[in-house]
Parts: structure tokens; sequence; C-alpha cells
């Protein structure tokens, strides 16, 4: 009874001061926006270098995944709103649940799986490399030229990319509505635009923001966390990874909440 | 008082290439731009010969090429003494610091002072253990 009691403790002081320096962390991020040093060529190329990597690189994998989700899911909806006679719920259906949730969750997962986890172990390996002792030694603060132009290049390209999801989505979304149910473009487009609501496109930007910033700085922060040694670069991936998960799911939560309450 | 330090414990960053290792202190303290902290590069690595490495990444460099590029950076630090650190433990085969005196021959207008340390038992020039270079 004890152990269990001493178990759930461990896991309650770890996980607050975990919150607590995962978000110290998120505000000296926040501060380092508005630091005049942050603003210079170098940590410039290294916004360039991330928005390319995380954003542009993954246009063709991201681009096909869209077209044939937005395909299937439109097909799938239409058809079993049709048969349940809700054909008239359709346009609130693509727009509040596929466009404004969909989208943006797509679009994190698939960043976090790729560029999340190699900021991770970039950062780790630096630290195990002692490159990050390299930037302090030259006087170059870590906050302004490492990590906030990553995860200003982190909420941008989530930004952009989950406009884009939700263009390609609606675009294959009228294919599918058009081959498999003969719907027109005027029909598909009214349907659409009735059923937009400008709270929810607030809600999809500030949403947006919320998961750029945080699948780049978790990564960030677990990396810097490494210690010297090699088998803490896996470690602290892992770790990384597993932090990402829940605070996507916790933003997902938030926001739902946010929406619906 | 600002040190420019070329030391197995500062590496070279491994995700830039060596042009951009040595552009980024006047970059980031300096505000050059891309286009002149390139020329600015070229230009020291000319003075070498090794221009044809400013497109590679640290793990593609020899040794003494990786010595190279770490004292044209630690010359970058503006009014700093340059300090080369167990110079032998970065490029072991040399049999004695002529390879370094000679370089930094090269480039002397770029530093003021410049201390290398070395264990005296690996020096064939004792001298050099306190002495100052260049």
């Amino acid at each position: 009874m004890f152990n269990w009691v001493e178990n759930l403790g461990k896991i309650i002081i770890y996980g607050t001061r975990s919150l607590k320096e995962t978000f110290t962390f998120a505000f000296l991020i926040v501060a380092g926006l508005f630091r005049s040093q942050t603003y210079n060529s170098a940590s410039y190329i290294v916004l360039l270098h991330q928005i390319y990597f995380t954003a542009i690189q993954v246009l063709p994998l991201f681009l096909t995944m869209a077209a044939v989700i937005g395909f299937l899911l439109t097909g799938i909806f239409l058809h079993n709103l049709k048969e349940l006679g809700l054909a008239a719920h359709f346009g609130r259906v693509i727009m509040g649940f596929v466009v404004t949730e969909l989208s943006p969750f797509l679009t994190v997962l698939l960043i976090a799986l790729r560029s999340s986890s190699a900021i991770n172990a970039e950062i780790a390996t630096m630290k195990v490399n002692k490159e990050l002792n390299t930037l302090e030694t030259f006087n170059i603060d870590l906050i302004s030229y490492l990590f906030v132009p990553r995860v200003v290049a982190g909420m941008v390209s989530v930004l952009l990319l989950s406009g884009l999801f939700a263009i390609v989505l609606l675009i294959s979304g009228f294919l599918s509505s058009r081959l498999l149910f003969g719907m027109s473009l005027n029909e598909y487009g009214n349907t659409l635009l009735n059923s937009a609501k400008l709270t929810d496109i607030f809600i999809l930007l500030i949403k947006c923001f919320i998961f750029g910033f945080f699948i780049i700085l978790i990564p960030i922060y677990s990396g810097i966390n490494a210690t010297y040694e090699l088998t803490s670069i896996p470690v602290a991936v892992l770790r990384g990874m597993v932090r990402i998960f829940i605070a996507i799911i916790v933003i997902e939560v938030l926001s739902l909440i946010a929406r619906f309450a | 008082m600002r040190f420019g330090l070329v030391s197995g414990d500062v590496p070279l960053i491994s995700n830039l290439d060596v042009w951009r290792n040595i552009a980024l202190v006047p970059q980031y303290h300096g505000g050059l731009s891309e286009k002149k902290a390139r020329e600015l590069v070229q230009t020291l690595l000319s003075r070498f010969n090794i221009e044809r490495i400013a497109a590679l990444r640290n793990p593609s460099l020899t040794e003494e090429e990786r010595f190279l590029v770490m004292l044209l950076r630690a010359t970058m630090v503006r009014d700093a003494i340059v300090v080369i650190d167990r110079p032998f433990k970065l490029v072991p085969y040399l049999k004695d610091l002529s390879f370094v005196y000679d370089n930094l021959k090269k480039i002397e207008e770029l530093y003021s002072l410049c201390y290398i340390l070395e264990y005296t038992h690996r020096l064939n020039r004792p001298e050099v253990g306190n002495g100052r270079a260049g």
C-alpha cells in the first residue's frame, strides 16, 4: 500500500517538475523572441533551413496523404450522411471536423514524427559532441541563435501545412463528391461556405501556433537535457517523443473544450 | 578580455559547412550579411590554399584542415587573444610546431596575441610553452 502511494507521489512530483521546467523554458523562448540579438543573419539562416526541412521537404508525402485522405473521407462522410438522411449537415461535418480538427491534427502528427524526432536527436547529439559548449564559448546565445528560430519555423510550418492540407483535402473532397455523388462545384462550394464559421478559423489558427510551438520546444528541451554520454541520445529522443504525444493530446482536448464548452 | 579558442573541447558545429562555422561569429555578433560573410571566409581560406573545403562539413575534414578552420574561427572574435589548446592533440602526427607557426604567420594581422598551451613533454621546442607566437 505504502509502495503504491510512494510510486504515485514520485510520478506526480516528476510530472509537476517536468511541466514546470517545460513552461519555464517556454517562457525563455518567448522572451527570446523580443531580444534584439535574436535578429541577425545567422539566426535567419537557421530559420530558413528549418522551414525548408520541416515544411518544404515533406511536401510530396504530405500532399499525397492529404489528397488520399480527402478523397476517401469526403466520400465516406457523404455516403453515410446520405444514408442517415443527414446530407444537409455535410458542409458542417467537413468544415467543423475535417478542416478545423483533422487537418491540424494530421499535420502535427506528421511533423512530430519527422521533424521533432530529428530536432530532438540533433540537439542531443550537439550536446554529446560539446557543440553547444562551442556556441557558449563564442558567446552565442543558444536561445536566440539555435532555439527561437527553430520554434518560429515550427509555428510557421504547422500553420502553412495545415492550411495546405485543408485546401488539398477540400479539392480532393470535391472530386470525390463529384465522381461518386454527382455534386456540382457550386453546390459543394455553397455547402462549405455556409458552414464556415469565423470562430472555427480563429481557433484553428491559435491551435496551429500552439501545436507548432510545443512540438519543436519539447524536443529541444529533451535534447539539451541529454547527458554527455552517447547512450543518452536515444533516451532523450524517446522521452521527447512521448512528451510530444502527450502535449498533442492535451492541446487537442483543450481546443475541443474551447470550441464546444 | 576576450578569447578565441582553438581546442578539441570547442569542436566545429557538425551540421554547418566549414564556411558557416567560420562566419558564425561575425554573422551573429557583427551582423555580417550572408554574401559578405561568404566572401570573407573564401578569402581567408585561400590564404591556406584550402578554399575547396568551404562547403564541407566537420567529419569530411582532415586533422590539419580542421585545425586551420578552428584557427580561422578563433580569429573571427573581435580584439581577442587566440589560445591554441594542445595542438598536438588536434593534429597528432605533427613533429613540431612549425605547422602551427607557419599558418599563424599567414594570418598575423587577424590577431594581436596568440598563446599556445601544450604539455612540455610533447614539445621538441620547450620555449614555445610560455611564449608568444606570431
